[in-house]
């Protein structure tokens, strides 16, 4: 007789299809062979998991088609299985498996529209903190304002890829009326996924307002961002662009930090 | 007896859910809480005697479903059941899963927590299905210790379900009454029993499903669960599987009714979990268990 770790692991490695040894002689047939009982709950195994990820990633199987979406997410299956009893978490390593899978090919894109919607998914559960209220500011005198720190809202997610993904995203998106054609050439892009009142959502940001809260993010004060978004855009203004991140709710916390002026 | 650490920093004002858990059995039928009706619910206010959530569908630090979750609870009486825990897994049980529900059970405050007879995990990969025991003794000690540190981290007794299943083990020693009630006895746990999981099993696997109910002692079970399957082939042979998709089976009835009969009012739960239907449906199915209900309460009183 195995033992119960045995009999379990035996199992699961026969689900997860790594192991040629079956368990089906602990199994009582009554009437139905092991190895169909066995394929109920690979089924289920299968199932659930491709089932979740389209549920996760609707503009990946929008790209695809349903389809090659269940073939993908079963190939992923077989290199990243879920990791927790809370199965909500199984898309987590996808765009790193799509950048992989997809290396060298047209399809690079992929793996960049998978991290926008895993930064949406997080952006769903990530904590309740508050907007910024604007008015925080009117307490700091402007000699103060390059160094400003600002913490971004647990619910704000940065990011930019080569190629046009906010374009891609809302031209796919489950509410998108049919897919325009987009020029995959169209790129960069910059992307912020953030949440207000309630939703979830994707905003398109400039390449000026993304290297703006991007070091803002690395915990860096308001001069050096101000620095990185003049790099990347000679007119870029900071004032419209301060006062698009508080209506897009995306700090948190404002802080002056120490040293003179 | 709560633990320091679990009891309320302030004090509250009681809430539904409080006074319908000194209330207990009298609980008319609850629905199982699913996200696509949190909006109705909110705004109209159903009539429903109760709600049931999957823990791990509120898992994270916030957000909307959260928030809706806890408004749900301030009207209604809330059970938390979770699917994740793994309890019958050799691997270590997974502090951080176990963190959220205690962290759930701390804000919530739910009338019923409950979670599967079941193992889901080897070696940290997750099916993320309810997998079968062996009944034997090493799974009883096992299984049995675990509840035990579940309930002493949550500071409360849980409630555990007996689960739909397509095999059996040759090493089983017991039937699956007698594992759940040494359970019982061993780790101190309630039973949730889930009809229409036994209604599957004794069709599946061949056996009584009423020396079940007679096998199992009345104290013990404090929930029912009530929920639609599907009949299948597999091997040319029929084969029921528990897919939560559809109403609860005529024999399903018959076998809730019986179990009325045995153990008397309990809470219970109508569950749909795939193409889920409007709430109204829901409601038409608890009433019907509530009529069941309805003339053993008088008998009661």
């Amino acid at each position: 007789m195995l033992s119960l770790p045995e009999l379990q692991a035996r199992i699961a490695a026969t689900l997860f299809g790594d192991v040629t040894a079956s368990p089906a002689t602990w199994i009582r047939a009554d009437g139905i062979a092991p190895e169909l009982r066995l394929a109920i709950y690979r089924n289920n195994l299968e199932e659930g998991f491709a089932k979740t990820l389209a549920l996760e990633f609707p503009v990946m199987q929008r790209l695809v088609g349903e389809d090659y979406f269940r073939q993908l997410a079963l190939s992923f299956l077989t290199g990243h299985p879920s990791r927790s009893g809370d199965l909500h978490h199984v898309g987590a390593p996808f765009a790193g498996f799509l950048r992989e899978q997809f290396a060298g090919t047209a399809y690079r894109y992929f793996a960049d529209v998978a991290a926008l919607e895993w930064a949406l998914q997080e952006c769903l559960v990530a904590g309740d903190d508050e907007a910024l209220d604007p008015k925080a500011l009117q307490t700091v005198p402007p000699r103060a304002y390059p160094r400003l720190r600002f913490a971004l809202r647990s619910a704000a997610r940065l990011l930019d890829s080569s190629f046009p993904i906010v374009s891609i995203w809302e031209a796919n998106e489950p509410r998108a009326a049919a897919p325009e054609i987009i020029d995959l050439a169209g790129g960069p892009e910059f992307a912020l996924a953030h949440r207000l009142s309630g939703g979830a959502r994707i905003t398109r940001l400039s390449a000026g307002e993304f290297a703006l809260l991007s070091t803002l993010a690395r915990a860096e004060p308001l001069e050096a961002a101000l620095d990185a978004s003049l790099a990347r855009d000679p007119d870029f203004d900071l004032g419209v662009a301060l006062h698009r991140s508080f209506e897009l709710g995306v700090f948190a916390h404002v802080s002056v930090s120490p040293g003179c002026s | 007896m709560i633990p320091a650490h679990l009891q309320p920093a302030r004090a509250r004002s009681p809430r539904p859910g409080e006074r319908a858990a000194e209330a207990g059995p009298a609980l008319s039928a609850g629905v199982g809480l699913r996200a696509p009706h949190h909006a109705e619910i909110l705004a109209r206010r159903p009539s429903v005697g109760w709600f049931e959530a999957h823990s791990e569908n509120y898992f994270g630090a916030g957000g909307a479903h959260r928030a809706q979750l806890a408004r749900i609870r301030d009207h209604y009486p809330l059970s938390l059941h979770g699917v994740g825990l793994s309890l019958g897994s050799t691997d270590p049980l997974d502090t951080n899963h176990l963190r959220e529900v205690k962290r759930l059970v701390w804000e919530l405050e739910p009338v019923l927590v409950s979670e599967h007879l079941s193992w889901s995990s080897v070696g940290g990969r997750y099916l993320n299905d309810l997998l079968p025991l062996p009944y034997t003794e090493e799974a009883l000690r096992h299984t049995a210790a675990r509840i035990g540190d579940v309930q002493d981290a949550l500071g409360r007794q849980i409630l555990i379900e007996n689960i739909s299943s397509y095999l059996r083990f040759e090493c089983n020693e017991v039937p699956e009454w007698e594992f759940l009630s040494a359970l019982v006895r061993e780790s101190g746990c309630a039973i949730l029993l889930d009809i229409n999981n036994l209604y599957v099993n004794s069709m599946n696997h061949g056996f009584d499903a009423y020396s079940y109910l007679y096998g199992i002692s009345t104290a013990a079970v404090q929930e029912f669960h009530l929920a639609g399957h599907t009949l299948t082939r597999c091997g040319g042979r029929d084969i029921r599987i528990d897919t939560h998709d559809s109403q609860v089976a005529d024999e399903v009835w018959d076998l809730y009714r019986a179990a009325l009969q045995r153990f008397g009012p309990r809470p219970t739960l109508i569950e749909w979990d795939v193409d889920i239907p409007a709430l109204s449906v829901l409601q038409a199915e608890a009433a019907k268990a509530d009529a069941m209900m309805e003339p053993l309460r008088v008998v009661a009183a």
